[in-house]
């Protein structure tokens, strides 16, 4: 059974339309990775699908259900804007918010999981005494308690450091060996291409992507080379068959222009330099983004308009 | 909708709210102010300052100042001690006549020379009292209406002046209508040659008591005698009922839209939206609300009790007014509180809140115009059909509901049907406006536009 099934669903505010005809199946017990350039309705998506915002047309059905209002005693919502009662203690904010969604005490669920991300010494202490990293600890528990059969976390790593972060991460993981669905909205390409068994890419209000990440780079062919060569960024200058170079450093990622030979290419790389590295690769997720939403796409969309 | 959502939002919201400083401090001030004051009125009713009193007085008739002196001095016979006791219960009024100035400007200096005296606290005032006071008014002088300040001007020759700079409620000045009166009447019968100075109380004025109606029991056919009706009863108690009543929903609903602003402004609400619908927030929230003000009020309603106790007017409180108190201050509240929400998630800021809050307290303000109308004449066209307009049903109704003749039996069961419906409304439009508005920032929306938002959601 599919988690969520949205069909042709749009919603505007005003004379904007935030989000344009989408239509999307993700499968239950999958990650499914939302991105998108900001402003490009993942987060009305996402609000769309914990009802907070209706859409003007369109059907979305959870668990093959229609919207039931019960429906949302299923989800588990992390918003991209966090904000947590200050005043309340750690604890007392913590089952506040699983009696809201469960209706039930969940005081033993609040004690596993403070142990679990580190938080059980902070129990009794004020959300406002904890740090900006405990604080977002806090907010994932608050929206994994009682455990939902759908997660969603709009820019769940934002400003996390790289060991909370990994602590949220793993326990993203471990919710899923559980068969909890989760849907996760990112700006990380690496956390897509690495946690996500789905990706959708929505832009302008509509979808230019979706899959997984195979299937994505399929449409793309491997039309990318990930050089090092002595020289840098100099070397690999002027090369025929390539239409762009991103520098990374110590690595140089070239782009193939269509039906261009690698093997060219490599040939002029090593008359005019020497080569350590030289890969045949698909784009990376990153470069798929950018030649969607990146400045190039802009002026190119521009130049057509 | 989901009740145990409703139920957890509303217990958080009452928890959180009654244990802050200031709901507390409300708690203890209110009461210490109606309770503790009544107390400390009643314990110096029976502690007066006792210091004496000195009124000076401008005769230009020549007579009546000795009537006045006459009359304080029996006056100062009759309450000055306790007859029981024998100790002085009573401040002494010392009467000094002072003889009239010989042209304009002497007087303009001796009614100078007489308020400084009264600004150094010599006298506490003084009187003049008009060459032509004796001559009988013509009807066009005569007027019974309520000064309320209004410019009308007495003719000094004619009239009495009396000046203080006290304010309040001053007891000599409405203790000397009556021995002017007499004295007026003396002199003017001497003048014409009768003399009744052995029998005064031939021109002394009758008592006028306030009487209730006679009733008769409708059960028993008991027919019950008129009482004798006290000011107090006539305005006291209507009016401390309405006051409360409306400061118990002013305290109770504005709260609301700080909260809801500062659960917007610190970005709560999307996460509790992800648990509860919005009507869902919304009506959690107008009930914790309702726990709030139910708290407070029984509180203040214990004050009042111990208030009317002190003051010895407990027989006054119509007790059959107590359960319409209750009905309109929850649904007073509840509409308020809708309202507060609507305007709340309107608002991105707290200064925006601050901006709305008079909006919010306009039903509780707007009827504080209308008291003064409303208890000089409580079924009045004004007065009827102001608390029939159902934001301002419950404080205006209570007030004539609790004045002694009440209203038509009608009148109360048509303004509540009225606010009823209002509120079911103001619950319904407030839960579309909250819905559309809660997540949006920047300016709070125009008027049309909230209309807009609460007419297609």
């Amino acid at each position: 059974m599919d988690a969520v099934k949205i069909t042709h669903v749009t919603r505007t505010f005003g004379n904007v339309t935030a989000v344009d005809d989408l239509s999307l199946t993700v499968p239950q017990g999958s990650i499914y990775g939302f991105i998108g350039p900001n402003g490009s309705g993942k987060t009305t998506t996402m609000r769309m699908i914990v009802n907070i915002f209706y859409p003007d047309r369109g059907e979305i059905r959870l668990f093959g259900e229609g919207r039931p209002e019960t429906s949302t005693d299923l989800i588990g919502y992390l918003p991209e804007e966090r904000g947590l009662y200050q005043k309340m203690t750690v604890q007392a904010l913590l089952e506040f918010y699983g009696e809201l969604r469960s209706g039930r005490s969940v005081k033993a669920e609040v004690a596993t999981w403070l142990d679990r991300l580190g938080l059980a010494n902070r129990a009794s202490d004020k959300v406002e005494t904890l740090s900006k990293g405990m604080s977002q600890k806090v907010q994932f528990i608050a929206t994994v308690i009682p455990e939902p059969k759908l997660l969603i976390l709009d820019e769940p790593f934002s400003g996390l450091d790289p060991v909370s972060a990994e602590a949220i991460r793993s326990a993203i993981l471990e919710l899923r060996r559980h068969g909890v669905t989760v849907i996760l909205s990112t700006h990380d390409m690496h956390v897509a291409e690495s946690m996500c068994d789905y990706i959708l890419m929505i832009f302008r209000g509509g979808k230019v992507l979706d899959g997984t990440l195979s299937s994505i780079q399929d449409q793309y062919g491997e039309d990318t080379i990930r050089v090092t060569a002595n020289g840098g960024l100099a070397a690999v200058q002027h090369l025929p068959g390539v239409e762009q170079i991103r520098d990374l450093g110590q690595v140089q990622e070239l782009r193939l222009t269509r039906g261009a030979d690698p093997q060219e290419v490599l040939r002029a790389l090593v008359a005019q330099a020497r080569v350590t590295s030289f890969s045949l690769m698909k784009p990376s997720l990153h470069d798929i983004f950018m030649r969607i939403a990146g400045p190039a796409a802009e002026e190119a969309n521009h130049a057509i308009a | 909708m989901r009740l145990h959502k409703v139920v957890t939002i509303a217990k958080r919201d009452y928890i959180t709210t009654v244990r802050t400083k200031a709901f507390v401090f409300g708690l203890v001030v209110a009461p210490v102010l109606f309770g503790g004051g009544s107390i400390a009125m009643s314990f110096l009713k029976g502690k007066p300052d006792l210091k004496d009193r000195h009124v000076a007085v401008i005769d230009h008739t020549g007579v009546v100042a000795n009537a006045l002196v006459s009359a304080v001095r029996e006056k100062n016979d009759r309450e000055l001690f306790d007859k029981k006791t024998h100790q002085q219960i009573a401040p002494r009024y010392v009467f000094e006549v002072v003889a009239p100035a010989a042209n304009a400007e002497g007087h303009r200096a001796q009614l100078l020379a007489l308020s400084d005296r009264v600004r150094s606290k010599e006298l506490v005032a003084f009187l003049e009292i008009g060459k032509d006071a004796l001559r009988p008014p013509k009807p066009s002088d005569d007027s019974d209406d309520l000064d309320l300040g209004t410019s009308k001007k007495t003719d000094p020759d004619t009239g009495v002046s009396y000046y203080t700079n006290a304010g309040g409620i001053d007891e000599i000045r409405i203790w000397l209508n009556g021995p002017i009166g007499d004295g007026a009447r003396l002199a003017r019968l001497a003048q014409l040659g009768i003399d009744i100075n052995h029998n005064k109380g031939l021109v002394s004025s009758p008592r006028v008591d306030g009487m209730s109606l006679v009733e008769r029991d409708e059960k028993t056919g008991e027919v019950h005698e008129a009482h004798k009706r006290s000011e107090l009863e006539g305005f006291f108690v209507p009016f401390a009922l309405a006051m409360i009543l409306a400061m118990i929903v002013m305290v109770g609903s504005a709260p609301m839209l700080q909260s809801v602003t500062q659960d917007k402004s610190q970005r709560i609400v999307e996460t509790l939206l992800g648990a509860a619908s919005p009507f869902e927030l919304m009506t959690g929230k107008v009930l914790g609300s309702v726990g709030v003000s139910v708290t407070s009020s029984v509180l203040y309603v214990i004050a009042g009790t111990v208030a009317v106790n002190a003051l010895g007017v407990a027989g006054l409180l119509p007790l059959t007014i107590i359960p319409w108190f209750y009905v309109y201050l929850l649904t007073d509240v509840i509409m308020l509180c809708a309202f507060a929400a609507a305007l709340g998630a309107c608002c991105s800021t707290p200064q925006d809140a601050q901006n709305l809050a008079i909006v919010l307290l306009m039903p509780c303000i707007i009827p504080m115009f209308t008291l003064v109308t409303v208890l000089r004449q409580p079924n009045g066209v004004l007065a009827t059909v102001m608390s029939l307009i159902p934001p301002f049903t419950p404080i205006l109704m209570l007030l004539r509901q609790a004045m002694p003749n009440g209203v038509p039996a009608w009148q109360p069961w048509v303004g509540l049907f009225d606010v009823l419906v209002f509120a079911a409304g103001t619950v319904w439009a407030a839960s579309r406006i909250f819905r559309v508005a809660i997540l949006m920032q920047g300016k709070p929306p125009r008027l049309a536009e909230a209309v807009r938002w609460a007419m297609k959601g």
